[in-house]
């Protein structure tokens, strides 16, 4: 598709930015979405192909202004749910059970 | 027609998110915890620059390992002992006085992940991904490498499953240097091709 | 499909996935062959990027026969292609204000390209 994600030749996104000596991982939520995307497709529940397209479809404004990893989420969330393994709803419970269980 | 954008919905905590996704899975028999652990302990810790520096430093002292190598790029790595997930078809790009090579991915972040370990983030972002495809010098020189216009720059854009890495030049001064004196010389940028080995960068341990 | 467990994480890392697929016919192109990108617009999946379409390059090697990443995406099965490695020069991509001694190399399915007709 002709989405955000092609971006060869574009111009006006900014400057280079390098951060000397970066962590692999910056926080433990990128660890742990890293570890449930390559295990979730190592179980086969999805081809790297759809992951990409998954990403690719994302809101072109949050593409952009989103943390790498938040694009892993975004696409296990996205697949998972389509494929009916992990449900929106779900997910939704339990982060409001989560969530709640944080505020005690 | 369905959207599928996120706008109507409130952006939520990321971190929330992964939580309540991982103990799904996990409830669901889908992921091992403990391969959570061993994951995240392989790439944070096991796999990185450090294997494919080991490569370029063989192809430096050993003629014949470097003709396998562009040759063959996966079996040659795999004789060090250094495959798998993200490297599984490998082309290596030797630089010569003539022409330099730096690999982008301009579609994602494609990157070879046994030889490199995972991407940085400016190699994931969309400043390199849009701008090293249409003024590769300009971006090399941000990297602090000054390209002669008489010398070629071939941008490769890993839009398939091949893998790339670029075999640097050896930089002179390293006469008689051991494999393991090389290997430290070599920078994981200059493995992507956005700078090059420099024995005083070295020295003075910057320049990753 | 079941968990990929502890004990084997390090070895299916180590295996990885390739995602080379035998082509049954022959190859279309040939190194050196000048070939034009098609201008194709899919609303699914492709790795043929917009920068690329409906330039002129010339192939530089054959990499085998992969999976079709824009049938993959789609549940439509690997229906594998040969791969090529394509040469694009900067200015053909840019134009003309672009250093001469620029190219970009590209990995293009088949079915991405077309041959330029010779005269």
């Amino acid at each position: 598709m002709n989405g955000i994600h092609d971006l060869g030749g574009m111009q006006g996104l900014g400057p280079l930015i390098r951060e000397p000596d970066e962590p692999v991982f910056h926080e433990e939520w990128e660890r742990r979405t890293f570890a449930c995307l390559i295990l979730t497709l190592a179980g086969g529940q999805y081809t790297v192909d759809e992951l990409r397209h998954s990403i690719e479809r994302m809101d072109p404004a949050r593409y952009l202004s989103t943390p790498y990893y938040e694009h892993w989420l975004h696409s296990a969330e996205d697949l998972l749910d389509k494929k009916g393994v992990v449900t929106r709803e779900e997910l939704a419970r339990r982060a409001a059970e989560i969530a709640a269980r944080g505020r005690d | 027609m369905k959207h599928e954008h996120e706008h109507t919905q409130p952006p939520s905590d990321p971190a929330l998110r992964i939580k309540a996704l991982e103990s799904l899975l996990i409830e669901k028999g889908l992921v091992d915890p403990g391969a959570i652990d061993e994951l995240v302990d392989i790439f944070e810790h096991r796999i990185g620059p450090r294997n494919g520096a080991r490569v370029v430093a063989r192809a430096w002292v050993d003629p014949l390992y470097r003709q396998r190598l562009l040759e063959d790029g996966t079996k040659a790595i795999a004789e060090l002992g250094i495959t798998g997930l993200q490297g599984e078809d490998m082309v290596i790009l030797a630089n010569t006085p003539q022409v330099h090579n730096v690999v982008v991915c301009t579609l994602c972040s494609c990157y070879p992940w046994p030889t490199l370990g995972l991407p940085p983030t400016w190699y994931k972002s969309a400043p390199y991904r849009s701008r090293v495809v249409i003024e590769p010098r300009k971006v090399l020189a941000e990297f602090g490498l000054a390209i002669a216009p008489e010398v070629e720059v071939r941008v490769w854009d890993s839009s398939a499953e091949i893998r790339y890495l670029v075999l640097p030049m050896r930089p002179d001064g390293t006469e008689g240097w051991t494999e393991e004196q090389l290997a430290a010389l070599v920078t994981r940028d200059s493995m992507i091709g956005t700078n090059v080995p420099r024995v005083d960068a070295a020295a003075t341990g910057r320049g990753k | 499909m079941a968990a990929l467990p502890r004990e084997i994480v390090a070895t299916a890392i180590r295996t990885g996935a390739s995602a080379r697929a035998e082509v049954g016919s022959a190859p279309r192109f040939k190194v050196g062959d000048a070939v034009i990108a098609r201008n194709m617009n899919p609303t699914g999946h492709t790795r043929l990027p917009r920068y690329i379409r409906g330039r002129r390059g010339v192939i530089q090697r054959n990499h085998g026969g992969f999976a079709f990443a824009d049938t993959r995406a789609h549940g439509l099965g690997d229906q594998p292609q040969y791969v090529y490695s394509v040469r694009f020069e900067g200015r053909e991509l840019w134009g003309p204000d672009a250093a001469v001694r620029d190219a970009v190399y590209i990995d293009l399915w088949e079915s991405y390209i077309e041959p330029v007709p010779s005269r």
